[in-house]
């Protein structure tokens, strides 16, 4: 299993990253698909994401929007791809249009059969077992105007994911509280930062940290 | 001197940033060119008028406010709009009554309702015709350019069909007639205001709305801006009178005025000349807008009288105007006493329009008129063809998302390419429904099948993926562009509908082989260019006429009441949205901006995407 969670951040902060998912495919001429977390105004940042990689050599692209009806031909297309990247934005409208349209049963099969998953911010948050962290902290939170109760996610790892993450008291707090309620270790990346799966390994990009049972920890090895 | 000057030019701190409004007090230079063609009315001021909308962006543009102006309905520019716009006028019927209005609301200067055909009225020659409930506020000008003002829902004027079918003057307010009563409501005005402005930030000309003034009982005064107001059917009532020495005037008005606005450059100045170069104008104006309706799927309802269009192509009147998600080309819409035009019919009525305007000028140099028929093969006619179908290359190379440049190249070197791509394409886009002509709310259809839009925006992505050489089966490509309205039996294959798939795929890939070489670079390097721009220009959600309906009511059932502001900021961000345009500015990206809108523009996207096959 083939797995790159970003925290979130500029092109240039997210090279390291970016050049690591490449790698990961091990295609010589890889293809990417984009899947945004929604439609609206996603030709721009699929222009962006192109930009990126077209950087580091790639020149076959897919955009995939799942919260407007797609075909049967495109999905399968999309499916094919060496690597999807599951866009940012607000994680309960992503994960309401990743269920309706049952992708998460594609994206295993797409894993299970050599695929790289990259998720970005929300687009990491909806590859983990539940999607409790985009509800907090109080200040910076997505809205979930839909009320949905059901926030589980793609367990595809076993551990909760905190993008955007900055090192401070006021994010501690609200961390270190849910940590106390919560089973799973809970990784806060900063911008730039990340973490890399590749067959059960974990691989840290950034200084990273992780909240469990009510205690924080500093994840002292890190690449990038 | 120049102290003084310098000291002249700096605004002081107690200029009023409104005295631009007092310009708008019903002068036009038309009433003295050509006082035939119009009709003056006196005005009074209308009581228990609100502000519902005003378009601060097109204030600024057209420099009714300071550029500076905040989006921000202060007091005092709310009694502006109010005084400037806030009018009635004393009608013939009020005259007939002897009605006292208090002398202090009636204003000092004279505003005009104009002349023109129009083929709903009982005389074809538009000696009764024109404005039936709409005059003109007069003109603004900013930097060289002019801007005519008018609004509609200011009155019953003496040239409205009721009027003259009826034989009687009436009262503005008149419930006993619709339309004839002088009055227009705020849903007109709102949806002339999503459209006008969808339509503008794609490229399109159009009449836009500055402003609009709501009164009790959904009545409003509608007040639209262009650059220039005339229409066709304003030459054509003094054509069908015969009636050169007006109809001379009122097209050396329209020169001058297009030179003056410099929509027009080198203009010819001798007499010999310059009516040639108006009708090449004309032919090429007409020609660009009826392959853009066409091409662009908006009905419009062109016919002969040339009403319901501007003279440089702008769309006016959003009445009967829509834009329909297929190009569905058997569409009629039903007007109680005669059926519309189709879209596909749009073309022969542009075209009778240029015949009509080469008999105007040979009328105007010859100063003997003939027949409209001894027009039929002029050489206008023969170039308006011409043009017409080099823009419909021209907008087929743009909807497949080709740069200018790659575009420019391949209209030069490439013609017969294009063509042959066109004919596949027209040949999907022209399919209709097995299930035959359909009833539909305000008329009758013929329901299309295919979304082309659909094919356009995911078929580069395919080759793409697959490689140039991969092609797309029969069976995938039918699934890409079938639409909401085809049956199963609609989809069904044919050995001809098969040869259609594989040509199309052919030549497509033909126009991206010829560029690659000429420029160059790789294939799969215009294709994934092609590919961002085409998911841009052929965005799976497009505005449709139906929609724009159902956003309009939503927009007025909106509890608490939207301000003006509120309508100002929702319709900023839904035509951002619509605006197809693959140059457009771009925010800078993470992949991950957050798309915070309003609830309410959540909605309207919604309704967008709920009827973009639709009519």
């Amino acid at each position: 299993m083939k797995i790159v969670l970003y925290s979130g951040g500029g092109e240039k902060e997210n090279r390291f990253l970016n050049k690591r998912a490449l790698e990961l495919t091990g295609a010589d001429v890889p293809k990417l698909t984009f899947i945004p977390s929604s439609s609206y105004d996603a030709e721009e940042d699929f222009k962006f994401f192109v930009d990126e990689f077209s950087k580091l050599g790639v020149q076959r692209f897919m955009h995939f929007c799942v919260d407007t009806p797609f075909t049967k031909t495109l999905l399968n297309e999309v499916l094919k791809s060496d690597l999807i990247f599951l866009g940012g934005g607000n994680t309960f409208y992503f994960l309401k249009h990743l269920k309706k349209n049952k992708m998460f049963d594609h994206f295993k099969k797409f894993l299970k059969r050599g695929g790289v998953l990259c998720g970005l911010s929300a687009g990491a948050i909806v590859l983990t077992p539940h999607v409790h962290t985009a509800s907090f902290p109080h200040f910076d939170r997505d809205e979930n105007p839909w009320d949905m109760k059901n926030l589980s996610a793609m367990r595809l790892v076993n551990f909760e994911f905190f993008p955007h993450y900055k090192n401070s008291k006021r994010y501690d707090a609200e961390l270190l509280h849910h940590s106390k309620k919560s089973m799973l270790p809970l990784y806060a990346c900063p911008d730039g930062g990340g973490i890399i799966i590749e067959k059960d390994q974990l691989s840290f990009c950034g200084k990273g940290h992780v909240f469990f049972q009510g205690k924080k920890f500093t994840i002292s090895s890190y690449l990038g | 001197m120049g102290n003084t000057k310098l000291k002249e030019s700096r605004p002081s701190k107690d200029t009023n940033p409104y005295a631009k409004f007092k310009e708008i007090d019903g002068s036009h230079p038309l009433k003295k060119s050509v006082p035939e063609a119009v009709v003056e009315y006196q005005v009074r001021t209308r009581h228990g008028g609100q502000v519902a909308f005003f378009n601060f962006d097109l204030a600024r543009e057209i420099g009714l406010i300071p550029e500076n102006h905040p989006n921000e309905l202060t007091k005092e520019l709310k009694e502006e709009i109010l005084n400037t716009f806030s009018i009635v006028i004393i009608n013939e019927y009020d005259l007939m009554n002897n009605f006292n209005f208090p002398k202090d609301e009636i204003r000092p200067n004279t505003f005009m309702a104009t002349r023109y055909l129009q083929l709903q009225h009982p005389c074809k020659k538009g000696t009764t015709s024109g404005d039936g409930r709409s005059i003109w506020n007069g003109q603004i000008s900013k930097g060289g350019k002019t801007w005519d003002v008018s609004s509609c829902g200011t009155g019953a004027t003496k040239l409205s069909p009721a009027c003259n079918i009826n034989k009687k003057f009436y009262q503005t307010g008149d419930p006993t007639v619709s339309y004839g009563c002088g009055y227009s409501e705020k849903d007109e005005g709102l949806s002339s205001l999503f459209f006008s402005e969808v339509l503008a930030k794609n490229g399109l000309e159009t009449e836009r709305v500055l402003g609009i003034i709501e009164f009790q009982k959904g009545l409003a005064i509608n007040i639209r801006v262009h650059d220039n107001l005339l229409r066709p059917s304003h030459m054509f009532n003094h054509l069908k009178q015969n009636n050169l020495p007006t109809l001379k005037r009122m097209v050396d008005y329209y020169i001058e005025r297009q030179a003056k606005n410099k929509v027009w450059k080198n203009v010819p100045t001798d007499n010999k000349t310059v009516y040639d170069y108006f009708l090449n104008q004309i032919m090429d104006t007409f020609a660009e807008m009826a392959a853009n309706f066409e091409d662009q799927y908006i009905f419009c309802w062109l016919d002969w009288d040339g009403d319901n269009i501007l003279m440089d192509g702008g769309i006016i009147d959003y009445g009967s105007v829509r834009q329909f998600g297929l190009y569905h080309h058997e569409y009629r819409y039903d007007d109680v006493e005669r059926w519309s035009t189709s879209i596909k019919e749009q073309k022969q009525k542009a075209r009778y329009i240029v015949q009509t305007f080469a008999q105007i000028v040979d009328y105007i140099k010859n100063e003997k008129k003939k027949s409209i028929d001894d027009f039929k093969n002029h050489h206008s006619i023969q170039s308006f063809e011409k043009r017409f179908f080099d823009y419909k290359n021209r907008n087929i190379l743009r909807k497949i998302g080709f740069t200018s440049k790659y575009a420019e190249f391949l209209l030069e070197n490439c013609r017969k390419d294009i063509e042959d791509f066109r004919d596949d394409f027209t040949y999907f886009e022209m399919a209709k429904s097995v299930k035959g002509p359909q009833k539909v709310p305000d008329g009758i259809n013929w329901n299309a099948i295919f979304c082309m839009r659909d094919i356009l925006r995911e078929l580069p992505q395919i080759f793409l993926s697959r490689g140039l050489n991969g092609r797309v089966s029969e069976v995938e490509f039918l699934d890409v562009i079938k639409s909401s309205y085809a049956t199963k039996a609609d989809l069904k294959r044919s050995l001809r509908r098969d040869l259609k798939i594989r040509s199309f795929q052919k030549n497509y890939i033909k126009l991206i082989n010829k560029v690659a070489a000429k420029f160059k670079i790789a294939p799969e390097k215009v294709l994934l260019d092609i590919s961002m721009r085409s998911s841009v220009i052929n965005k799976y959600d497009r505005v449709t006429g139906d929609s724009i309906t159902t956003i309009v009511q939503k927009v007025m059932n909106q509890r608490p009441k939207l301000t003006a502001e509120e309508i100002m900021v929702v319709l900023k961000e839904f035509t951002d949205y619509q605006n197809l345009n693959p140059d457009k500015d771009r925010k800078p990206s993470n992949f991950e901006t957050e798309k915070e809108q309003s609830r309410l523009v959540k909605g309207m996207l919604q309704i967008v995407r709920e009827f973009r096959d639709g009519i």
